[in-house]
């Protein structure tokens, strides 16, 4: 598979001259669903913010589809579709379809076609019938649904979730979970960070760990989950007792 | 599928109708006042009953008000009522006092109803449109701030009522000096919608946001222009009352 993502070197400083990211490597596969795990502070959320170019690197460069974001950080945000941690502060628009609207408006797309790309995303993630609601009225989980559509319908190529399943109760977390599932069988590239193993990782290809600011282990989720307690993650009571981890799908 | 937001009226109308009520309602008397407001409040109670909660929430206009109707009372001269120290209670105090509380009880009704049926994007579109003839003004960078001052107010608004619940959990309510109650309300506040709005202008941006993209299409038709002459002509008859 073609590397969607290539991460060489990459430090960021801060204003007041913490240290967020040091010396960061990292290449991912399109098609991949990769899991960032660490502890509160590890770097997580700085490191997807520069894969959009909501922040760049003081050091180091990331590419998206072979361009630096750097040079071109619109084009970054049109690849790579960033779910945030809190919904609520991702919700722009009145209606539920105004808000998927969003992007594509941005794009300056016609209207026919912002149209057609919220019907499709609406319907993608099981929101169509509340195209008219206010979203703030929906359910946690239909707000996560309703971020998730927002980033669909611009089309990127990869989709990124900050903590997806934070203050998520279990209906939540599942319909989110199936829908992540259901868009990286479709073929598109996954990023999650999450300090919980236990919700998602039965369904990544990929374990990646931070801690202060660098990767301190990354390889096959079976491989590398036995030294993610080392490092402050709590591993899946399943991979406690030598699996993998049980699908919270089942 | 079409936006399912309402859409109640042009938005170029909708402008042009708030801008003159509000030049009219300077010079309206107590006639032209009640014939604006009884359509008015008659729609909101029956098109938006959500919005008659939201006015018990609006203490702060209200103390506002009171302090521009005690100020008013106070500073006019005329027939004397009442003898409170050195100042009077005038009868044309209180009939100018009552005339300007409802006058700028009209402004905020009319502003209420444009904020609660226009969605941000169409106020940018509206504006935009009115200001692309004038030369050296940037008729999209303003269109964009007015239309995220629209954008931002519920997340004020939703912010103090957040933080007024958090300080009540924790007895706030019985500090008396109101200079401390207000710093104890103000800061947190500000710092929340600091950082909410900040969090929201990141997640604008992470969807490629600018100043330049689809407009919403504005059109007129018959209903709109029908309701925009019966709306000019009531202003009309309010302001000849």
């Amino acid at each position: 598979m073609p590397l969607i993502i290539e991460i060489q070197h990459l430090t960021h400083c801060f204003a007041d001259g913490t240290i967020g990211l040091a010396d960061i490597s990292l290449d991912i596969e399109e098609g991949a669903f990769v899991v960032i795990a660490g502890a509160n502070g590890s770097g997580k959320t700085t490191l997807l913010r520069h894969l959009n170019g909501l922040l760049l690197p003081t050091s180091g460069t990331v590419r998206v589809a072979g361009v630096s974001v750097a040079d071109d950080p619109r084009r970054a945000r049109m690849r790579v579709g960033m779910i945030f941690q809190d919904a609520d502060s991702q919700i722009v628009g009145e209606t539920v379809h105004d808000d998927v609207a969003f992007g594509p408006e941005n794009l300056r797309l016609s209207r026919p076609e912002v149209g057609r790309r919220v019907d499709g995303a609406l319907a993608a993630v099981g929101l169509a019938e509340l195209a008219g609601r206010r979203p703030h009225r929906l359910s946690g989980g239909e707000k996560r649904r309703l971020s998730i559509a927002g980033v669909l319908a611009m089309q990127p190529r990869v989709i990124v979730f900050d903590e997806p399943f934070s203050n998520l109760d279990y209906p939540g977390v599942r319909q989110v979970l199936g829908q992540m599932v259901a868009l990286h069988r479709s073929g598109q590239t996954i990023l999650l960070t999450t300090h919980d193993l236990d919700k998602v990782l039965a369904h990544a290809d990929r374990l990646v760990i931070m801690q202060h600011g660098r990767i301190v282990a990354d390889g096959l989720p079976a491989t590398v989950v036995s030294e993610a307690e080392t490092f402050d993650v709590r591993s899946p009571q399943a991979a406690q007792r030598g699996g993998r981890g049980l699908s919270w799908l089942n | 599928m079409p936006p399912r937001h309402g859409r109640v009226l042009d938005v170029r109308l909708k402008l042009v109708l708030m801008a003159g009520v509000s030049v009219a309602g300077l010079g309206l008397g107590f006639a032209g006042l009640a014939l604006l407001m009884a359509p008015l409040v008659i729609l909101f109670s029956v098109f938006r009953p959500a919005a008659r909660v939201q006015f018990s929430e609006l203490r702060w206009l209200f103390f506002l008000l009171a302090l521009v109707f005690i100020a008013r009372v106070f500073s006019t001269d005329g027939t004397p009522l009442a003898g409170l120290g050195p100042v009077a209670v005038t009868r044309e105090g209180l009939r100018e006092g009552t005339l300007v509380c409802l006058r700028l009880v009209l402004v905020f009704i009319v502003g209420a109803a444009f904020i609660a049926t226009t969605r941000s994007a169409e106020i940018k579109a509206g504006v935009e449109w009115f200001l692309k003839p004038v030369p050296w003004v940037p008729a999209a960078r303003v269109a964009t701030m007015l239309s995220l001052v629209a954008r931002f107010m519920p997340v004020i608004l939703e912010q103090a009522a957040k933080t007024s619940d958090a300080q009540r959990a924790r007895a706030g309510e019985n500090r008396r000096n109101p200079i401390r109650r207000l710093t104890a309300f103000g800061i947190p506040l500000m710092r929340r919608t600091f950082e909410t709005a900040d969090n929201l202008a990141v997640a604008m941006e992470a969807r490629c946001y600018s100043e330049t993209r689809t407009d919403p299409e504005l059109t007129t038709g018959r209903k709109d222009w029908l309701f925009f002459g019966t709306a000019v002509a009531l202003i009309l008859t309010a302001a000849a009352l």
